[in-house]
This record gives structure tokens, sequence and C-alpha cells, in this order.
């Protein structure tokens, strides 16, 4: 089952230290193909709403800074205990923060 | 989503996570408050499914032992399902888990009563956990092992499944997983067998891609885990590119399972039945995988060497992700891919798939001349793509009639129900075949005067049903001529004894003068019968290298383990009392006859030689060279190959 992980930004710029425990983190699951993709998002975007024939274009960003998702990871694992495993482990690398996890149905 | 994922530390999750903010209240020690015992044991069992194989690899190359090695690994697994309830889960649940295990296998080593002390101490040789997984990777997939137990022990110890799992995934009672992979483990340990990565790469490929293929049949969704099988291939298919990177099978077997998963959802209909390739809709298979391929393929190319048969194969399978629609197949160049396939690899079913290329690229009758000199392969006598595959090619070439006949043929050979009535109702839009078939007359002949008793009854039905099975219940009989009912028997019986062959020509005949196709009779003759016994495993003995038939017959006339026999060395032989100084191998006189030969004057190094001497990346231990030519000792794989070609049959069957 796959499931998507979102990060949420944050301002601080990330060390030379995070950069590389990162870097061996993805290395590693994807020589292990559990990730199978990744990247990060640019927290600005645009909206898009549509209400009966109307659509409105709004150009972010929207919400507070931390409130915002700043990159994505989607994983294949076989158990919701798995992708908490793996959750957990990405929350030690990056300390303090937010992880959103969602299962991803199909294909 | 428009990048394939990063192969290397690229670290875009972290450019964009923080090292501020709110604080998680999820510690380590908060889960285990949280989750009880019960979730303990799934965070467990989640950290072995993730860990297990490194693991079990590090203490392999401890212990040199796979089932102790798994034994220790699961004494920790055990450790941790009794301490983390209580002491919560660790920081890093993995490590926690190697140094349990370690732990216990040092004790064990200090226990054993060796007369060599330990070597090194384990932590004094750290080498990558990589080379770990790879070395358990090829010691579970190793050639000695039958290739079933190389699934079940690669499955339980890389990828980390239960015995429960694998039973259920293959259709097998859990008490045979447990024996098979018991009896594999000791295989391993009492063969001894030597570490010899690029020998066996071609063993773990196929182990992958048979665990690949079983999740891929199971199309019935009874079971998911079967389906799941499918993953856990890919999982070990992508572990194994990243660990050997330089060889390009490696990634062209990742790229052909992930391409062929991509079109997971669009392989079966609503209502569980088969949907062919052309005829899927492309907008349900998975771009992300088919992407995945393609960059898998990319690599492929990177490593270089000449293309061996998985790129090939994930070369075509490239080529039908790249057709947006069925109508924009390439198939000439998927036709040319499988004239290269087919030198590789000329197994039945590679040379049916090629015909169906070839029957698109170059028209209906050049793929069914193709298929036609395939219908004379015992091996393909019940395999309904066969039938199925001609059908398709006699429709579009209008002879109808006959199409209708070879997909019946077909639905009565394939044991998928949906497959069945899907084959049924493309036959059922053709027009029937006219006259008397070829079963109703059998059915006649056997209730007619002409067969006497009930035992040639029996025994005409037997041969009769056979036939009709290969040629098609369906068939007309005014379509029978005697060459193909002649074709039909060379499948079916052409190794048989010649009175066994007798007693069919004499079945055939009886039922050809009945029905009055006299030209089958003048095909058949009986054969001579004759006392000489079966052709034995004598057969070899003259033509094949001194080498071998030293092998060979030394292998017959001891009971020694063969990998003993590969291991002596010049110095170790008594040739005068037929026996090694090391005790464990003996002969008898024809052994010693070729032995004096073959050692000929050469004093030291080992008794059987490859041709080549170890390439640069692969070098040997001295004790596996010659000190004279340089050559380097026979291998276990090789000499089976050799084997094999030569006699047919394994090095094993030769003390049959």
């Amino acid at each position: 089952m796959r499931y998507l992980m979102l990060q949420k930004a944050h301002g601080a710029a990330p060390d030379e230290k995070l950069y590389a425990e990162m870097g061996a983190f993805i290395e590693e699951l994807t020589a292990s193909g559990v990730l199978l993709a990744t990247g990060g998002l640019d927290p600005v975007g645009f909206k898009m709403a549509s209400a009966g024939d109307e659509l409105t274009i709004t150009d972010g960003p929207f919400t507070e800074a931390k409130e915002a998702i700043g990159g994505f990871a989607l994983v294949e694992v076989r158990s919701k205990e798995e992708a908490l495993e793996l959750a957990r482990r990405f929350r030690k690398i990056v300390g303090d923060g937010e992880t959103l996890v969602h299962q991803v149905f199909g294909p | 989503m428009t990048e394939p994922p990063a192969t290397a530390g690229t670290p875009d999750m972290a450019a964009n996570a923080g090292t501020s903010g709110v604080a998680a209240n999820v510690g380590a020690g908060g889960v285990a408050a949280n989750v009880g015992a019960g979730g303990v044991a799934a965070v467990a069992g989640a950290v072995w499914r993730q860990e297990s194989a490194r693991i079990v690899g590090g203490l392999l190359r401890m212990v040199h032992d796979v089932g102790l090695a798994e034994e220790f690994a699961q004494d920790a697994l055990v450790a941790a399902l009794e301490r983390w309830p209580v002491d919560g889960v660790p920081d890093s649940p993995g490590a926690w888990l190697m140094t349990i295990a370690k732990r216990r296998a040092v004790d064990h080593l200090r226990r054993t009563t060796r007369l060599e002390p330990l070597a090194q101490s384990p932590e004094q040789a750290p080498e990558p956990a990589g080379d770990d997984v790879l070395r358990l990777m090829f010691t579970a997939c190793h050639p000695v092992l039958q290739p079933e137990a190389r699934v079940a022990l690669t499955l339980r110890v890389v990828a980390g499944l239960s015995t429960t799992e694998i039973g259920r995934a293959f259709l097998v009672a859990e008490p045979v997983i447990v024996r098979r992979i018991a009896g594999a483990k000791r295989t391993l340990a009492e063969a001894g067998v030597a570490y010899e990565p690029s020998a066996a790469l071609a063993s773990v490929l196929e182990v992958v891609y048979l665990i690949f293929n079983e999740g891929y049949s199971a199309t019935s969704g009874d079971d998911l885990i079967r389906a799941d099988l499918c993953l856990e291939a890919l999982r070990l298919g992508r572990l194994l590119a990243g660990l050997a990177p330089d060889q390009a099978e490696a990634h062209g077997l990742v790229a052909l399972m992930e391409i062929q998963q991509s079109r997971s959802a669009a392989r079966t209909g609503p209502a569980g039945e088969p949907v062919q390739l052309h005829e899927q809709n492309r907008g349900r298979w998975d771009q992300l995988l088919i992407r995945r391929g393609f960059a898998a393929m990319l690599r492929a190319r990177e490593a270089g060497g000449p293309a061996g048969p998985y790129v090939l194969q994930a070369a075509i399978a490239v080529c039908h992700a790249q057709a947006r629609t069925a109508e924009e197949t390439d198939w000439a160049r998927i036709a040319s891919l499988y004239d290269a396939l087919v030198r590789l690899m000329p197994t039945p079913v590679v040379r049916l798939n090629r015909a169906v290329a070839v029957g698109f690229a170059r028209g209906p009758q050049a793929g069914l001349d193709l298929i036609d000199e395939l219908r004379a392969d015992a091996r393909l006598t019940d395999y309904h793509l066969l039938p199925s595959v001609r059908g398709d090619l006699l429709r579009r070439l209008g002879r109808l009639a006959e199409a209708r006949h070879e997909l019946e043929r077909a639905a009565g050979l394939t044991a998928n129900t949906a497959e069945r009535e899907f084959l049924l109702a493309r036959a059922a839009v053709l027009p029937e075949v006219g006259g008397r078939s070829l079963g109703e007359a059998t059915a006649e002949f056997l209730g007619s005067p002409g067969v006497s008793s009930p035992a040639t009854a029996r025994a005409y039905g037997q041969t009769l049903s056979r036939i009709a099975r290969v040629l098609g219940e369906r068939t007309p009989l005014s379509e029978l001529t005697g060459a193909r009912v002649h074709e039909a028997c060379q499948v079916l019986w052409a190794d048989a004894m010649p009175r066994g062959w007798n007693r069919h020509v004499a079945a055939l005949r009886s039922f050809a003068a009945w029905a009055d196709v006299t030209e089958i009779s003048g095909m058949l003759q009986p054969l001579p019968v004759t006392s000489t016994p079966a052709a034995g495993s004598a057969t070899w003995t003259d033509s094949a290298p001194l080498r071998e038939r030293t092998l060979w017959t030394m292998v017959r006339e001891s009971s020694a383990p063969i990998t003993a026999i590969l291991a002596l060395d010049v110095q170790d032989l008594d040739l005068d009392d037929r026996r090694a100084i090391t005790g464990v191998v003996s002969w008898r006189s024809a052994t010693a006859r070729l032995l004096t030969e073959l050692v000929a004057d050469r004093t030291h190094g080992p008794v059987f030689l490859s041709e080549r001497r170890p390439g640069p990346g692969r070098p040997a231990a001295t004790r596996d060279l010659c000190p004279v030519t340089g050559r380097r000792r026979l291998s276990y794989e090789r000499a089976e190959y050799l084997c094999k070609q030569a006699t047919g049959g394994t090095l094993r069957r030769l003390r049959a």
C-alpha cells in the first residue's frame, strides 16, 4: 500500500548535517524500493476555486508559513505500522515539526 | 511529479522541513505508552520487515550459516517483544535489534569449541551493510538449492515474510514451507557453499522474477497477498539493483517488473477477465511505475555490456509503454527485439511471443509460420496460449472456421474460468465448422462392435483422448491429415519405448480403418522391438573432455559431497590408496586411471581447474589458483552447467 507523507515547511535553513543525514535516508529508502517519489514544493503556488460556473484563481501564498506544505514523499509499504516507522525515522532526522501521512488508494 | 525519483541524496524533503517550530510530542517513550503491548508488537513487526535483511546479513558474515544467523536475529526480535513494552521502543529500533542479535552470535562463537581461535572479532571487521544484504541474497539463491527452496528462503530471510504468509502466497500449507526452508538451510550448511557473486547473479535474478510472476499470475484476487508478491519482488529487485549497480541485467529486471506492474490495474476487466495488452485502457497504467521503469532502463544502458535477456524483455516492455495507443505500437522494433531474445532464450514461450510480434510486424502469415514450427514442441501441448494465438492469426487471415476451432481448443485448455469464457465468446462470433468432429468420432468408435473387450476400449480410449487433446476435440474429421496426426504422435510419444509406441500406433490404425481415413495408417509405422535398455548415463564417457570425464567418474565412484570433490587439491591426492589424504573422498579404478592422466606432472593447486584465469574484478584465494597456469578452481555452478549441457542431467543424477 502507498502512503503520501507531507512535510510542513519551515523558514529555518537546514544545516550541512541535516542535508547529509537526509541524503543517506533518501538513498537508503530509494535503494530498498520503499521510496517511489519525493520532491520539495514551492510554498507560493496558486489556488483555483469553482462555484457554479465561476472559476477564481488566486495567487499564493495562502497560509501561515508553518502551515504550508513544503515537501512530499510517496512510499510503498506493507502496513500502516511501516509507514509510521518511516515517518518516525524522518522526524528524528529533521527535528521539531509536523508530518501528515495519508494512505493513497489504488491503483 | 515530473522528475523521476532521485537515486542519490537529493534532500528535497530536508530542504523544506523545519528544524524549529511546534514540538513533536510523539517521542520514543510516547509511542510505547500510547500504543500498548499489542501496538509494540506491530511496531516490532514493522521494524523487523524493514531491518531483518540487514540484521540477518550482518550475522551471516559472523557465523557463516543462514540458519544460525536467522535464529539469532529471531532471538533479538523475541527480546524486543519482551523489553519494548516495558522500556519503550528505543530511538533506533533496528540498531537495538542488531546489537542484541550480535551479542547472541558472539556468545555462540565463544561456546563453540573450535580448534582455531577466532581469527578476528566480528566488531573489528566493519563492512557496509549493503554487502551483507547482497551476500545474504546470493546465499539464499545459491544454485545448489532447488528453485522453490530459493524462493521460500529468500522471502523468509531477505524479505522478512513469515512462513504463514509465504504459504498463503504460494497456496501451500505452512508446514511444507517450514520444511522447505529448514531443508534449504541444511543443504547450504552441508554444502559449505562458497560465495561467488557474479556466478550466482543469474540465479538471484531468476528467483526475484519467479516471485514476481507468481504474484502476477494470481489474477483471481481471492487472496491479496498473492498479488502482493509482485510488490515484494519489486522491492527485492530494486534492492538488488541498488547493491549491484554495475549489473545491467539487475536494472533490466527492475525495469521489466516496474513496467509490467504498471499495468496491474488495467489487465483485468470488471468481471475479472484478462484484458490483453493491446485492448487495455492505457489511461489506467501507472505512469509513476512506467517512469521508474524507464529510469531503470537508462541505468541498465549506462551499465553497458551486451543486452541480456532481462534487458531485452525490458526493452520490449518499454516499447509497449511508449505507445500511447495500441495502434502506435512499434511492432517492427518489438519483433527485432524478440529476434535477439530468442537467440538468448529459445524457450517455447519466448518463441510464441515472438510469433505474436512477427504477426503484427510482418503480417499474420509470417506469424503463423513461426507458430506452426512450435506445434511440434511437447512442452506446449497443454499451453492454451498456443491455440489462442494461432486462432487470432487464422482469424486475421480470414480462415474463420479454423480460427474458431483453435479458440475453442484454447478454451478447453485454460484453467482460468474468466479466460475460458472470454475465449469461448470470441469463438462464438466465428462461423461453425461442419461435419463430424474428432471427439464425436472417437466416442462412436470406442462404442462400436469392432472394439471388442473393455480392456481394449480403455487402452484405445487413452491413446485417442490424448490425440484429441492435442489436435482438438472439435477438429472436423475431414480435416484430419496423416501428417498432422503423425506430428501429434511425435509430440506425445517421441520418447516412448517401442512397445508403448506400437500400442498407440495400433489404436490409431484401428481407428483410422474404422473411420476410413486410411492416410493416417500409412504415416504411422510400428517400431522394431529390441531388448536394448534405454540410453543411460554411460553415453558421455568417450566424447567429453578429460576433466569432465574424470569429475563425473569420481562423482559416481565416490559418495563424498560434490563440493568436497571440487575442493580437492593435487597435493591431497593419494593416488596409490585411491583416496584423498584429507579423508573425505575416495574412488575406484576407473577414476584412478583418469586421474593419473588429468594430474599429469602437476604437484600443487586444485585438481579440477576452469579454463579461465580470474578476471580483474574477481580475485580468487591463492589456494583456488593453479600455481603454474594461474587458472582458477572449477566452480560448482560451472561444473553443474557443463554436466547438464553434456548429459542433460545434474551432477547428483550421475549417482542415481
